[in-house]
């Protein structure tokens, strides 16, 4: 029988929560990372939605946050012009690294021995985490604030996507920008899939996807509202995106064609990515919540339960919480 | 709570028409949890945080006796800062801030992390703040008379 999707609400934020991130799957499961305007970004099991804690010291808004592979360290970015690297066990703030604007973006390398920052000074930055007190390798180029810069090709190329309306390709070791793809509109977000060299990018309502060493344009589809986010599964059968209507978009990745769409925010999506092992996927909303939504809906997975209808009906139900109906 | 078929049945008697089977709602388990409001969070007892950090303290050399005397220091200087904070307790202290900012204010509390000190009274260039809360991290330096 075909079920409804119960999204997972994960509180705590008292701001719009702008950026999200996943580790890598470690032995302890895996971790969510959260960036939220009011400062204060918070790590969650992966699979639950259940807080850790909270990464307290930056002074003002935190617009980008990312962990390693393993989930041991976290950086964030913010509006009181710092990157911050995080010990993501303890909690305890690590590594301060000051620029001249406020901060936009963070990205570990697969080591985890090199931060790269960017943000509203135009400039791409790299940090030995062995050597932070050396200068960091800059790389200028882009006209307008950086939004999203991200490692790629084994950590040998840098992607970057700025408001001057390009995404650059630049390599690392020259610092020079190898390709330049223009758009007539910002791009709001991409997203790099390593497995598959594939570069998920959106901008108006369009989603679009790249080759990510040749910027050669695989394919566009087109949304019902302006896309703010999209995140392709690991498995490239499905994506998902959200933007100004507060609602999550399922497509199927082959055909392009809309599978379903999901109510349940109450103010536009911001960001959105699925798990490391595509399970499910979170968003971050101007409403000030994370949720988590089932790929396969009313699977038994995290805290979702598949209860089928004669054990809703048995006395074993009253360990099962059915949420209540959310009105359309 | 109503099971699946009782759903079913009065969503059907009250429209007459033929509708189309309403779908259940996946259960859950329990809601995610949220933050602790009392603390940062990062549980020491956690599975995870053992494993990783079987001592939370960096210390400067990697022998085990070092680190039983680095401890016991450690200690004690946390227990001299705390007392220090308690001693401090409505007394008028001065801040040496960033920026060349000194201030003075009678010192109120200190929150659990000391990354605010609750203070009232506080003199400034534009006037005096009847209560205020100061960044720890903005700080220098604070002294006061015992």
């Amino acid at each position: 029988m075909a079920m409804r999707q119960t999204p997972l609400t994960c509180s705590g934020h008292t701001r719009p929560v702008v950026d999200l991130a996943f580790s890598g799957i470690t032995p302890y499961g895996y971790f969510l990372i959260s960036a939220c305007k009011d400062g204060k970004p918070m790590l969650r099991q992966g699979d639950t939605g259940d807080w850790i804690g909270t990464f307290l010291g930056h002074k003002g808004a935190v617009w980008g946050a990312t962990l390693n592979k393993e989930a041991t360290k976290a950086a964030t970015a913010a509006a009181d012009f710092s990157a911050k690297v995080w010990d993501a066990v303890t909690g305890e703030e690590v590594l301060t690294l000051a620029h001249k604007h406020i901060v936009k973006t963070v990205d570990f390398t697969q080591d985890s021995n090199s931060l790269l920052t960017a943000g509203n000074d135009k400039l791409l930055r790299i940090y030995d985490l062995n050597k932070p007190e050396a200068e960091p390798q800059e790389i200028s180029g882009h006209t307008s604030a950086i939004k999203k810069a991200l490692w790629c090709n084994n950590d040998q190329q840098i992607l970057s996507a700025a408001d001057d309306k390009t995404i650059r390709l630049w390599d690392k070791t020259s610092s020079e920008a190898v390709k330049t793809l223009t758009f007539d509109q910002a791009v709001s977000s991409m997203e790099y899939i390593p497995d598959g060299e594939i570069l998920v990018i959106t901008y108006g309502k369009t989603v679009a996807f790249y080759n990510a060493h040749s910027l050669d344009l695989i394919k566009t589809v087109d949304a019902p509202t302006s896309i703010h986010s999209a995140s392709l599964h690991p498995d490239k059968d499905y994506f998902v995106a959200g933007g100004d209507d507060f609602k999550l978009y399922k497509y199927d990745y082959t055909t392009k064609e809309e599978m379903e769409s999901y109510k349940g925010h109450f103010g536009p999506v911001h960001c959105v990515r699925f798990s490391p092992d595509g399970e499910l996927y979170a968003s971050g909303s101007e409403d000030g919540t994370l949720r988590l939504w089932q790929t396969a809906v009313g699977k038994t997975y995290g805290l979702w339960k598949c209860v089928l209808p004669e054990e809703l009906a048995s006395e074993n139900s009253d360990a099962i919480y059915c949420p209540p109906e959310i009105k359309a | 709570m109503h099971t699946v078929t009782n759903m079913m049945v009065e969503f059907s008697t009250a429209c007459r028409q033929p509708v189309a089977m309403k779908k259940a709602p996946v259960t859950v388990l329990r809601l995610p949890r949220g933050p602790d409001p009392n603390s940062r969070g990062f549980d020491p007892n956690s599975p995870r945080f053992i494993a990783l950090c079987p001592t939370s303290i960096p210390s400067s050399a990697g022998e085990g006796a070092c680190i039983e005397e680095e401890q016991r220091s450690r200690s004690e200087l946390r227990e001299r800062f705390l007392r220090t904070l308690i001693k401090m307790s409505n007394k008028p202290v001065n801040f040496d801030m960033y920026e060349g900012v000194q201030v003075r204010a009678k010192f109120g509390a200190s929150d659990i992390d000391v990354l605010n000190f609750q203070v009232s009274e506080l003199q400034t260039p534009i006037g005096v703040q009847k209560e205020a809360l100061l960044r720890c991290h903005d700080m220098i330096s604070f002294s006061f008379d015992v």
